[in-house]
This record gives C-alpha cells, structure tokens and sequence, in this order.
C-alpha cells in the first residue's frame, strides 16, 4: 500500500529508471459482464492483407482459393499465400462469397486492401474438424503446422504469422517464451476479460507453445492492475512449471522489447528482435487460439474485441468472427447517435481513427472506442517546445524526442537517423506527456516515410552507379577487344563490294513500310492489301 | 595549512590527469575523424553521391560524374531534374550555397518514371540497347527488345534512337505517403506552427 | 459523425501545460520573494513588478512586428518567468531606465532574436543581468534598500509605508521626494557574499548564539534565510518533478568540491568557507531556478550531470579568482555556450545500442579506432 502510495506520488512520470508514462486504465466499464458471443451478421468482410504492415511485399500477400459465388462451409480455407509459413484466411461461418473486391482503407496509414464478401447462411454448416488424437505425443514441427494451418498470427496487434515467427525462434535457439498478458493502453481489456474467463486455456495454449518452440522456461506477465485475471490465473496454474510474473501497469510495458528487459533484463538490439536475445514473445490471445487450433483443430475464425467508449450505452467485450463489420457491433452495444462522434479502432494511445464504419475487424483488431469530443478532448493548438525534457523520460526506447523534433524540422536526416528514428516504435508516450502538444509521433511517421523514399532512392542510385561502370567497363572492354577484328572485318567487307550507303538505304526503307502500316492501320485501311502492294 | 588544492601533488595528479585525458581526447577524435573522412576524400566524388544517378543528360553534361566534376568548379546545383529539390537541398548543405529552385531550362520535377517497349512494334535494331546507360534492355539484332523495369531509371535516352517510336515512359507506383509534414495538424494549429517557424512547414 | 480537427494517435494527453509550468515555477520563488522582502523592504517586489511590466509590453510588441499572435506568445507566461528572475537577480533600488533596457535586451535580444520561446541558446534573465553588470558595474553592485532595512536599530520597519515610499523612490528617481525627507544613501553593500566573506562567520549560527531570533533584522541572517528560501523552492520543484536532480546537485556539489578543496582556515577569509559559497550567495538560486532553465540547459541526463560540473566549477573559480563578486550568470551563461557540445557528445543511450563505453571498449578489444 505504501508502494502503491510512493508510485502515486510519481504518477506522472516513469522515474528515470524505469521509463514510461501512468494513463488511467478505463477499462472497468468494458469488464463488468461477461465476454458476450456475437450474433452473426448477413454478410462478413473477410480481409487478404497479410499483417498490419502497409508496406507488405507483393508475394507475401495472400490470394483467395475460392470463387466469386462459391458456398463456402465454417472452417473452409478462404484464401493462402504463396510463401511457407504465410497467413492462412478461413471462414467463420458458412455462405457465399458475393464479391472479391477491394476495400477503401478503414484509417490513415493503412492501403485499401482485397477482402472477400462473404453472404452469411441464417443456419451455420462446418466442416467436420480433425482434431488430432493425443496432440500431447505431437512432435514440435508438427504443431508448428497445425498452428500454420490455422492460419494463427500475433493477436496482440502486429498480425506477424505466428508459425514463421515459432519457425525462425526456434533457428535462433530461444531459452525463454514470454505470454504477454500486460494490457497497458487505456481502454483495451480483451486480454484480461480472456485471462479472467478462459485463464486454463491460457495456460494449456502456453504449454504448447512453448512444446513449439522448445524453450526451456515460460513465463506469463500480466499487470498489477488485474487483480480477478491474477487469481483466475494463478489458480489455472497449479501444478504447471509455468511461472507468473507482475509488473507494474506501465504504459508501454506490454511492448515485447520492454518485457524482454523487464523479464529477463536483456535489451533486444536495435534492428533484431528477441529471438536474437533468446526470448520469444506472444500474446495470450494467440495462446488461446493455439490451444485451439491444436487440441480441437479449430482454424482461427474469431477474437476478443473490447466495445468501449462513452458513446455507447452497455460497452463490453465480445467473441467477434473475424470480418464483422464494425457498425454491427456498435449496435448491439447500443450506440447513441447523438453522443457518438467518431470511432477509434485500438486504444486511444496507439489506435487510429475509423474513416468508414462498415469496416470489418481483422485479426489484429482488440478494441473500438466509440466516443465524443467530451470524454476525449480534441488535441489542442502546438506549442513552442521548452525543451522540457519529459518527452525523453518517458520514451521507452530511450530517445530524445525533443532533438528528434528539432532534426527532423531542420531537416537533417543524418542527425536524425543517428538520433534512432527507426527505434521509434510510435506508442506515443512523447506526445502524451508533452506540455506543449506537440504531435511528436505525427512528425515521427512523416520523417520515417520520407526517410524510407530517401533511402530508396539512394539505394537505387547507387545501384544505376554500379550499373552504370559496369556499362562503361564493359565498353571498354569490347572496344580493345575489337580493334583487330574490326580491321580485318572492314578488309572483308570492302573485298565484298559492301556499301554502307545501300544498307542505309534498306533501312530507311524498312522504316517507311513500318510508318505506313501504322498509318494505314490508324486510317482503317486493311493492313494485308498495304502489304500486297 | 594551505588548503589541499595547493598542494604540490594535488597539483601534479590532477593537472596531468586533466592534461592527459584532454590530449588523448583531441588525439582520438583527430584519427576518427580522419578515417571517417577518408571514403570521400575528394569532393566530386562526395557530390557524385548525392546525384541520382540515371545518366539523363538533362544538366547538359553527358551523365552524372561529368556534372559533379562541374559543380566541383563553380557550376550551378540546380540542373538536374530527377534529383529534384532533394538533391539541390543536399548539394546546398554541402557547398554551402543557396538553395535555389530547379532551372526550368533543364527540365521540371516529375515523378520517377520507367520506360516500357511496345512489343508489338519493335523491329530489333538493338539502338536503344546502345543508348540504355545502366544496360537495362536486353535483347539483340532481330530479336525482340524488352526493358528490365528494376533496373531502368527512367532517363529517357532510348526514346530518340528508336527508329519506329516504340519506346513510352510510364510513371513508376510509389509506396503512398500517408502522413506529410505540412498536413500534420488543424489549419489552427499549422497557423500556429508556421506563426512559431516564421516560414511554412514544406516535405 | 464528426470529422476531428487531428487525426493521428495518440489522442489524450496529460493535462499539464507549458503556462501551468512557468506559473509553478514563479510560484516556487515566492518563499524566496516574501523572504527577501521581510528583511530587505520591498525592493525586490517592485523590481519584479516593473521588469514584468516592461517584458510583457516588449514581448506583445515584438510579436506584433513579427506577426505573431499576440495572445498566444504572452499567455505561455515565460516572459513573467524571464521578469521574476530577472528582478529578483538584480539589486533593490536599481532605477526603472536601467531595469527596463535589461529586460528589453533579455526578451528582444536574447529570446526573440533567436526565435522566441525555445529557441533561445541562452538564459534571457541572466544574459539582461550580464548585459548591466558590464554597462552599469557600479549600479549593479550597489544595493539601495530603505533606511529602516539598513539601519537595524531604527524603529521603523522596512515594509511600513516609508519603506515603500522610499522604494519607490529609488526606482523612479524622477518623483519628487518622498516620505519623511529622508534621502536614502547608496549603500555599498557590494554584495551579501563579500559581506560575509569578510566576516567570515555563520550568520545564523552567530544570531543563535546572541540569542537573536533568526528572522529578526538585527541579526543579519538575511541573505542565508533567504538562500534557505530558494532551497526550500527549489525542493518544491523536485517534488513536484517540474525540474529534474541532475542541474542542481552536480552544480552543488562541484561548487562544494571546489570550495573544500581550496579551504584552509587561514585562507577563508579571502576564500570564504564551503557554507558561504553554498548558503551565503546566489548559489541556491542559481542551481535551481537559473541553471536549469530548461530551453538553455542540456537535456539527457548524462549531459545535465557535465552541465551542472561546469557551471559549478566556473560558479566558484570566477567568484574567488575573478573580478565579479557574485558570478551565477556569468557561470550559467558560460554553460549555455556549452550546453550543445554536451548534448551532443554526451548523449543519452539508446536502448538496445551499446553506450560510449561499451562501444569503446569493444573496439579496443578488437584493435579499431571507431
């Protein structure tokens, strides 16, 4: 309690050592029923972009299996990639696919993507499943292509296949597997409604993963501002060598690079990621799904997503099928139109505002706020910066946002890359501590783009350049090596009474009979009586 | 008593530390400084650097070196036209010159472009082969020409050499921009920022 | 559904604002001001009154010229902080032409020149000061207080109405006489730290033992109680986490190194003890309202901890060795010019690189110089 009192006290701001910012949770409203089940709506919008990457290269994507009015049943495969070890979209209910079509972009950052629209059946019919007969005497490989086959990827928010992610973890040899149950954003309570529920399920997901990845220990971290989700836990626990750790609600302590330093107090190195540090880290969603996917063969069709804000009458969380409309969910939460002034997709540090409302949710979607101007505010007018320094207290990545703003407006992108731009990982704590309202992550993601045209372009500069000595080397070459020849070449030549002004001429008339063919053909004229001519 | 900073050998320590460490301080930063500076020696080859590189012709020099050779002698930067303002902005922090807009003489700023042979018209006479700069058409006498997208920059020399026309420059897709400097906030707040800047906030 | 004026995450922000920050941190120099103003008159008060007068005229007159938002600029309350420091730094009694070029060169020069708010290298209220001190030494030196405040025996009060009269009248030299006739002498009390210096004692303890009490005026504590006052100001600060400990302990501490280690007995009369150099000067207030102005000072705590090393060290080898009595902005302006050089050198790690050290010692280990 004294703790809790100290830690109040500098409620503000991390301390210097442990670096971060404390935003009230805002999540009490969303725990208090249950997880609701969905109704299913008339038609779902199942989206084929391979994770939430707008940059995702054009093989990675995946392209649908079925057709335009094919009747599809519950579980049947939707659409895979090319690649191994790429995303795999199955079907949440059965019904036919009425278009493949291309989506308008749901927010700012993300490119409109292919989706599939699915017409749902008012009686649902599946696929039988086949569920493996002891998934306990499975060897690691196979459950990393029943995970494969599920089409599971990190259900934390980056979307990143999760069978490629287990695949490359286990090249790097990891030791330790870390399931993230830490909820630090403001109104997202998926995870803890999911530990609060379905905590056995957690732990029996997070043994298999960690059969996967042949990780020697595990570790579940949660808050300590999940108090019924810690007993339902630690209770699901009980004769598990799996441990539970607690760390204080600090936001972003849930980012995988901070847990890796809070738990096992290694630094992920700047461009790795923590397999290169022997951690593997996944979210207890994805546990779950795991679970699910091995033991009863169950593909993943659905996730947690948490209804939140204060525009709508009863928020809670409910077990949505992946493609359902937004709109769909707000009304059975019972929107108020005249309260509800826009939509959030994520929490309200890192989520993006919604553009369209009949945007589906995706498998990396956890929360949506609908909400008003009144509980939150508009972002007030930008201010001088004062130098402050509360900016870099708070970053978790340890950077200075203050000369990260003054490089970037003054244009130095040397400064600016030396200074860690690309360890930005955009959670926003600079912005929210910042006095002066400025919108440093705004300017981060503009100067990442304009850093990433730049380098592609001197990439590619340098590229021609290499191409271009090679041209010139290769010139050269050809011109020493054909002096004699071309000596003995013109002697030949000039003993077979060759003129170059008659070739000329049988040039320029191959060219005429190919510029009056285009013509005729322009005119409309029959190109074979040009030709018989 | 004196006091312990006049002692003799208080003196002496600190004074040869404080020496000690200043000297090997100004010794270190001179050899890394020399190493970093000794990739890029000469400045033609620094300002080859920041040129684009596509070998176009359109500053009036036959490529890229001959013009940074120019600009290394008093030539003006603002002559390349697929370098665009970046390329002015970093050749002016370099020299240490205005920057200046780009000479509409030499060209204007367009997007990257590719050029793509129409192969229904090619007559295989290999002279685009000849003109491509990075050797980006493959191909050979009587048989068909066709442009390696990846590796073309869109210089547009081979337009001219073909005897039929055959050749267009289509825009390459850029990754979209999805956030800009300049859009960053309410028309408030950007008055406001270009109120604090005294200048508008550009790309 | 209504189309936001800003579209970007994150979209809440802690209520705390730049004006709100610049209002906590006058209202730290407060116990300093009531402090002040109990032993000394009210000097003090109307040197900052006048000087926030004047700044705030000047900074909506340049904002005018430069197009500015007029209301915006001013209600951001750094030209009041700039002004509170700026009176309280320069002496009692000092005339109103004089405070006002300091404060036109601090907000004109020193802070808008450069770009206004945050783009300033150097501290505008000790740059005014300096600005003075070099034009106008003897003004500077010399404190002009209210008879009462110089005469302890007198049974007037330094806060009664003459005291203010008399005030009054060194500030605006140009109203008739005022108050009871009495011209009011030029006081060359140099500076409180010679003062002491040469007395070479413990006020408060010296006033403990004669059995004065600590506020009485007699006792002469009043330049220590009012450091007191700065210090209990700028703990405010630290508590309330506005200012960061790395400035003002390092600045502390090397100013106290550097006295310990030039201490002897014999010397301290013309070096002055370590309590003086901390309890009997500006230094207090320096380390925590001056130095760590945040806009000049260095900003990773690597680089504040150096910061703070030279401004001490400075602080101390000008007071003793150079010709300025009292040289806290002298020290502190001579860290601003540092402050960049610091930033950049001594930049904070970044997470998941290796540090200076680790770095070094990996290229010693296999034989590179970078």
């Amino acid at each position: 309690m004294i703790r809790q009192a100290f830690t109040d006290l500098f409620a503000r701001l991390g301390s210097t050592t442990r670096r971060g910012i404390r935003p009230p949770t805002l999540r009490e409203s969303s725990l208090r029923s249950r997880i609701m089940p969905t109704p299913m709506p008339d038609q779902l919008l199942l989206p084929l972009q391979d994770y939430a990457d707008p940059l995702a290269r054009e093989h990675d994507r995946i392209a649908p299996c079925v057709d335009v009015g094919d009747w599809v049943a519950k579980y049947q495969l939707l659409a895979k990639g090319k690649e191994p070890g790429s995303l795999r979209l199955h079907a949440p209910t059965s019904g036919t696919v009425q278009a493949i079509e291309q989506i308008p972009a749901a927010a700012i950052g993300q490119r409109p993507q292919l989706a599939i629209r699915l017409l749902t059946d008012t009686d649902e019919r599946e696929l039988p499943l086949e569920p493996p007969s002891d998934y306990r005497a499975l060897a690691p490989e196979q459950l990393v292509q029943l995970i494969e086959e599920a089409g599971i990827c990190g259900l934390g928010g980056a979307g990143y296949p999760t069978a490629r992610k287990i695949r490359d973890a286990v090249e790097k040899n990891v030791k330790t597997l870390i399931i993230n149950g830490v909820e630090c954003e403001p109104y997202i309570s998926c995870d803890e409604a999911l530990l609060r529920e379905r905590a056995s399920l957690t732990v029996k997901g997070a043994e298999l993963l960690q059969a996967a990845c042949l990780a020697d220990d595990c570790v579940i971290v949660i808050d300590n501002a999940m108090p019924a989700a810690r007993k339902a836990l630690t209770l699901a626990l009980q004769g598990s060598s799996i441990s539970l750790r607690v760390v204080h609600r600090r936001y972003p302590a849930g980012d995988e690079r901070q847990l890796v330093k809070a738990i096992c107090r290694r630094e992920v190195p700047g461009e790795g990621h923590p397999p290169d540090v022997g951690v593997l880290v996944q979210n207890i969603g994805t546990a779950v799904a795991v679970y699910e996917a091995i033991v009863h063969a169950k593909p993943c069709i659905s996730r947690i997503v948490t209804l939140t804000g204060s525009a709508l009458l009863t928020p809670k969380n409910f077990d949505v099928p992946i493609g359902t409309p937004v709109q769909h969910l707000l009304k059975l939460c019972g929107v108020d139109d005249k309260e509800h002034e826009f939509t959030i997709r994520g929490g309200s540090l890192m989520g993006q505002y919604l553009l369209e409302q009949s945007a589906p949710i995706e498998k990396t979607t956890n929360c949506i706020i609908a909400s008003n101007s009144l509980e939150i505010p508009e972002w007030e007018t930008e201010q001088a910066c004062i130098r402050c320094g509360y900016c870099a207290q708070a970053c978790p990545a340890q950077l200075q946002p203050q000369q990260l703003l003054a490089s970037i407006r003054s244009e130095e992108r040397q400064q600016t890359l030396a200074l860690g731009l690309d360890d930005c990982i955009e959670c926003g704590a600079c912005a929210v501590v910042c006095p002066s309202r400025i919108p440093l992550v705004s300017y981060y993601r503009a100067a990442k783009e304009i850093h990433r045209e730049e380098f592609t372009s001197h990439e590619q500069s340098r590229h021609w350049q290499a191409r271009f000595q090679y041209h010139q080397y290769r010139l050269k070459k050809n011109q020493d090596r054909a002096q004699p020849r071309k000596a003995v070449e013109q002697t030949v030549k000039e003993a077979q009474g060759f003129s170059r002004d008659q070739a000329r001429m049988e040039i320029s008339a191959a060219v005429e009979r190919v510029r009056r063919r285009r013509q005729a053909l322009a005119g409309g004229k029959d190109p074979g009586q040009e030709k018989s001519q | 008593m004196i006091p312990l900073a006049e002692n003799f050998f208080f003196q002496l320590l600190a004074g040869s530390l404080l020496l000690g460490s200043l000297l090997l301080a100004i010794a270190w930063s001179v050899v890394a400084t020399r190493k970093r500076l000794q990739e890029q020696r000469f400045l033609v080859d620094r300002i080859n650097s920041i040129l684009p590189q596509t070998q176009c012709g359109r500053c009036g020099h036959p490529g890229c070196r001959p013009y940074a050779r120019a600009i290394a002698t008093g030539e003006a930067i603002n002559r390349c036209p697929p370098g665009g303002d970046s390329t002015i902005r970093l050749l002016a922090l370099l020299l240490n010159e205005a920057r200046v807009p780009l000479d509409p003489a030499h060209g204007e700023i367009e997007p990257a472009r590719v050029a793509v042979i129409r192969e229904a018209e090619c007559i295989g006479c290999t002279k685009c082969i000849v003109a491509c700069p990075v050797d980006a058409i493959i191909g050979a006498a009587k048989r068909m020409h066709t442009v390696i997208a990846s590796e073309c920059t869109g210089c547009d020399l081979c337009i001219e050499p073909c005897p039929v026309d055959c050749i267009d420059l289509v825009e390459r897709d850029a990754a979209p921009r999805y956030w800009s400097l300049s859009g960053l906030a309410s028309p408030a707040a950007t008055a406001n920022r270009e109120a604090l800047d005294g200048e508008p906030c550009h790309d | 559904m209504k189309q936001r004026l800003f579209s970007s995450s994150p979209m809440q922000f802690f209520p705390l604002q730049t004006s709100q920050i610049m209002l906590l941190v006058i209202l730290a120099t407060l116990p300093a001001m009531l402090v002040s103003t109990w032993f000394f008159g009210y000097g003090v008060v109307l040197n900052v009154l006048f000087a926030s007068l004047i700044g705030l005229l000047c900074e909506a007159a340049i904002c005018r010229i430069r197009g500015r938002a007029v209301r915006a600029t001013l209600a951001d309350n750094s030209c009041l902080l700039t002004a509170v420091l700026f009176g309280m730094t320069i002496p009692p009694g000092t005339t109103w032409w004089l405070i006002a070029m300091g404060m036109v060169f601090a907000i004109a020069l020193v802070k808008h020149a450069y770009g206004g708010l945050g783009q300033n290298t150097f501290n505008p209220a000790m740059a005014g000061y300096l600005f003075l001190l070099l034009a106008y030494p003897l003004d500077m030196t010399s404190w002009h207080l209210p008879v009462a405040a110089q005469d302890f025996t007198s049974t007037h009060s330094p806060l009664g109405w003459q005291g203010l009269l008399q005030s009054l009248g060194c500030l605006f030299p140009f109203l008739p006489v005022l108050g009871d006739g009495l011209t009011v002498d030029g006081l060359a009390m140099a500076t409180p730290l010679i003062e002491s210096k040469l007395a070479a004692g413990n006020a408060i303890r010296a006033a403990m033992e004669e059995g004065y009490g600590l506020f009485a005026r007699r006792a002469e504590t009043g330049w220590e109680l009012v450091n007191v006052a700065w210090l209990l100001g700028g703990l405010f600060l630290l508590a309330t986490r506005l200012i960061s400990w790395h400035i003002p302990l390092s600045m502390i501490a090397a100013t106290l190194v550097m006295s310990l280690l030039y201490y002897s007995p014999s010397a301290a009369a013309v070096l002055g003890t370590p309590y003086l150099h901390l309890l009997g000067s500006a230094t207090m207030m320096g380390a925590f309202f001056i130095a760590t102005d945040p806009v000049s000072a260095a900003t990773g705590s690597r680089a504040k901890i150096a910061y703070g090393l030279i401004i001490g060290v400075s602080l101390y080898s000008i007071r003793v060795w150079g010709s300025y009595l009292d040289a806290v902005a002298i020290a502190v302006l001579f860290g601003n010019f540092c402050a960049p050089l610091l930033d950049r050198l001594l930049a904070p790690r970044k997470y998941g690189h290796p540090g200076f050290f680790a770095k070094l010692l990996g290229n010693i280990s296999r034989r590179k110089i970078t």
